[in-house]
């Protein structure tokens, strides 16, 4: 596999916020991968640079190999239709289908009539006058049907019911493996999207805080459950990132994988093992990272 | 599918449980990677390394251009296979116990006898 | 295809815009007059009916700016490709308002202000040189509509209300000193010969430079705009 976007020491800063810091990563070709964070943690502003909408304070952006501002080479090639994207004013659901149509060279227009009966977008009503839901399903129907080699989906489920939901994470797999792409889902609901994604890239508060297979990642953590005492003899000495008490039983959620050794250990002492879900890792990984932070202002108590 | 689980070995497990209890027989086409997704609303390249494992176990193999199928013999060996897995999972925490409460191999033989006639009496 | 033209097609999709409101505009002034000419027991009246579409124009400026880059960044058009074909689009209209118009006034011309006596497409000045003449100064003027509108839109979202305020105030201060200058020098006989004598044509080429500088302007302060 070959990667789509490089990016390296990304930065981009505000007036007074730095919405990036320092960001390097890359996207492979022809994968699903979730850009996963809290909101306000700097996913929108990346997906914004990557589609040269929004511009670096510093750092480099190449896709397809080549800088992406003003080049349409790159950029007929991507597809970002932003959470709170806005429409040329009194135009209808058709008029925007109708106007994305003219600059996707990979449009199905087959597809988009069919999204548009499934989600049942009125499509003669003016977008001012569309719920939150349908108006997130204008953005999902041009993202899917633009088939764009670099497509990205910013919480594309805002204000969908969840039949609705079901049905964009069914089209787009449905989609994908017909005309495998590269899609970019930035979502702050983690474990609804995770059975889509091969790769997750987490962002924090303007910086990467995981870049891993989504896979590897749901064997790293567990969480190992029984008398607080055994619970501490057993994680000693290995990376805990969240712990919990209640009585005397304790709950605590190691890093890293577990041997066999390791399972024959935690039977002997009479220990359970729970699986730890993608979004109790990333949160807690992310708590973890908040407090191993420098203190940027003093809490007065 | 479970959270908190590497996803492809669920599908790995959810192909080898369908060979074992028969509705998957040998030689049989197994469903394919897309299907798989669809089914479990999963990526396709998950359930992709999923059916990879099980052909590289050799309990899957590819057709050129008409799909997976299931190996002669694959039934046996992912039974062969259970078995040993069973006593790791079953019969050795059944041992450690009964070590624990002074009680010997025999004694835990005899209790699965005893066990197995009662249960056997009762209609299930 | 031409990703330019493109956007011009994408202007067009909603023949609204840029086709059917200022039309409606243009018509309903026209009706509203002739029926107050048709009350009026006086002829030889001028309404001024027939600028209105301009002002709309003002609005689409800004409104194409707002509303349509926005989508247009989400369709991966590039903020050159956006310009060039909105530019083309807004001409395009102005060209089809200005049509109109000439035909309107032609018209007028061979109606006797369609029965009224009175004029609303036949303003003296605009017409004095002649329907190509008066073509030429509608095309122009409601072009220019519709960059000043452009111009304001992208200096409001690069620099916010208060540089916008800012600028209009100083563009108004500068022209009252003008004003004063003209007064104190007791120039406005010149002023006046001047204007005469580039005669409506002329001042319209005037216009020409300052729109050209407008565009650029707006064209800088594009490349670096947010959606």
């Amino acid at each position: 596999m070959s990667s789509v976007i490089e990016v390296q020491n990304l930065t981009k800063r505000y007036r007074e916020t730095t919405a990036l810091d320092d960001v390097s990563f890359s996207i492979e070709q022809d994968a699903i991968y979730g850009l996963l964070g809290r909101n306000g943690a700097g996913k929108t502003t990346a997906m914004s640079i990557l589609t040269a909408q929004n511009f670096a304070t510093s750092g480099q952006v190449r896709v397809f190999g080549q800088a992406p501002f003003e080049n349409p080479a790159v950029l007929s090639r991507m597809c970002f239709v932003r959470e709170s994207q806005k429409y040329p004013d009194d135009a209808t659901g058709r008029h925007a289908l109708r106007m994305a149509r003219l600059f996707f060279p990979r449009w199905d227009e087959d597809l988009a009539q069919d999204l548009v009966e499934e989600f049942e977008l009125p499509v003669k009503r003016r977008i001012k006058k569309l719920s939150r839901g349908q108006l997130s399903a204008v953005g999902v129907i041009i993202g899917l049907a633009s088939r764009a080699e670099v497509t990205f989906f910013d919480e594309p489920y805002l204000g969908l019911d969840a039949v609705a939901r079901q049905l964009f994470y069914d089209r787009l797999l449905q989609d994908y493996a017909a005309h495998p792409r590269t899609v970019v889902l930035s979502s702050h609901l983690i474990d609804e999207v995770a059975p889509l994604l091969e790769r997750v890239l987490v962002i924090d508060r303007g910086r990467i805080l995981l870049d891993e297979d989504t896979d590897a990642l749901r064997g790293r953590a567990s969480a190992v459950v029984g008398s607080s005492a055994a619970v501490e003899d057993f994680v000693a000495g290995r990376e805990v990132i969240h712990t919990e008490r209640l009585g005397r039983v304790t709950s605590a959620t190691v890093l890293g994988g577990l041997s066999e050794q390791d399972r024959q250990r935690l039977r002997e002492a009479d220990l359970d093992v729970a699986p730890v879900s993608l979004q109790q890792l990333v949160v807690r990984l992310a708590r973890r990272a908040e407090d191993s932070a420098p203190k940027h202002q003093e809490l007065v108590p | 599918m479970e959270e908190g689980r590497p996803i492809f070995v669920q599908i790995a497990e959810s192909i080898e449980a369908s060979i074992v209890d028969g509705s998957l027989s040998e030689e049989e086409r197994a469903p394919s990677i897309n299907e798989l997704a669809a089914f479990h609303r999963i990526n396709p390249a998950t359930a992709a390394k999923g059916v990879n494992q099980l052909v590289d176990d050799g309990v899957l193999y590819k057709r050129r251009g008409v799909g997976m199928f299931v190996a002669d013999g694959a039934r046996a060996r992912l039974l062969a296979r259970r078995t040993q897995d069973f006593a790791a999972a079953y019969v050795d925490p059944l041992l450690t116990e009964a070590r624990r409460l002074g009680l010997g191999p025999q004694d835990v033989a005899d209790i699965i006898a005893e066990r197995s006639a009662t249960t056997r009496k009762e209609p299930s | 295809m031409n990703r330019t033209l493109s956007v011009v097609r994408l202007q067009l999709v909603n023949t609204q815009t840029f086709v059917w409101v200022p039309l409606l505009v243009l018509g309903g002034a026209f009706l509203v007059t002739m029926t107050i000419f048709a009350l009026l027991p006086v002829e030889g009246i001028v309404g001024g009916g027939a600028q209105a579409p301009m002002w709309y124009f003002l609005v689409v400026g800004v409104q194409s700016l707002t509303l349509t880059f926005p989508f247009s960044q989400a369709l991966s058009v590039t903020r050159r490709e956006f310009y060039l074909g909105t530019v083309l689009t807004a001409l395009l209209a102005s060209a089809a308002l200005a049509v109109t118009y000439v035909l309107g006034g032609l018209l007028e011309e061979a109606t006797g202000g369609f029965g009224t006596g009175s004029v609303f497409f036949q303003v003296p000045g605009v017409w004095s040189d002649g329907w190509a003449v008066a073509g030429l100064v509608y095309l122009v003027l409601s072009f220019a509509f519709f960059k000043v509108g452009f111009f304001c839109a992208v200096v409001y979202k690069r620099f916010g209300t208060l540089v916008l305020t800012a600028g209009l105030i100083v563009l108004a201060l500068l022209v009252l000193v003008a004003l004063w200058a003209i007064t104190r020098a007791e120039a406005w006989g010149q002023v006046a010969a001047w204007v005469a004598d580039a005669g409506v044509l002329g001042l319209t080429l005037w216009s020409l430079p300052v729109l050209a500088l407008l565009a650029l302007a707006s064209y800088g302060l594009l490349r670096r705009a947010l959606p």
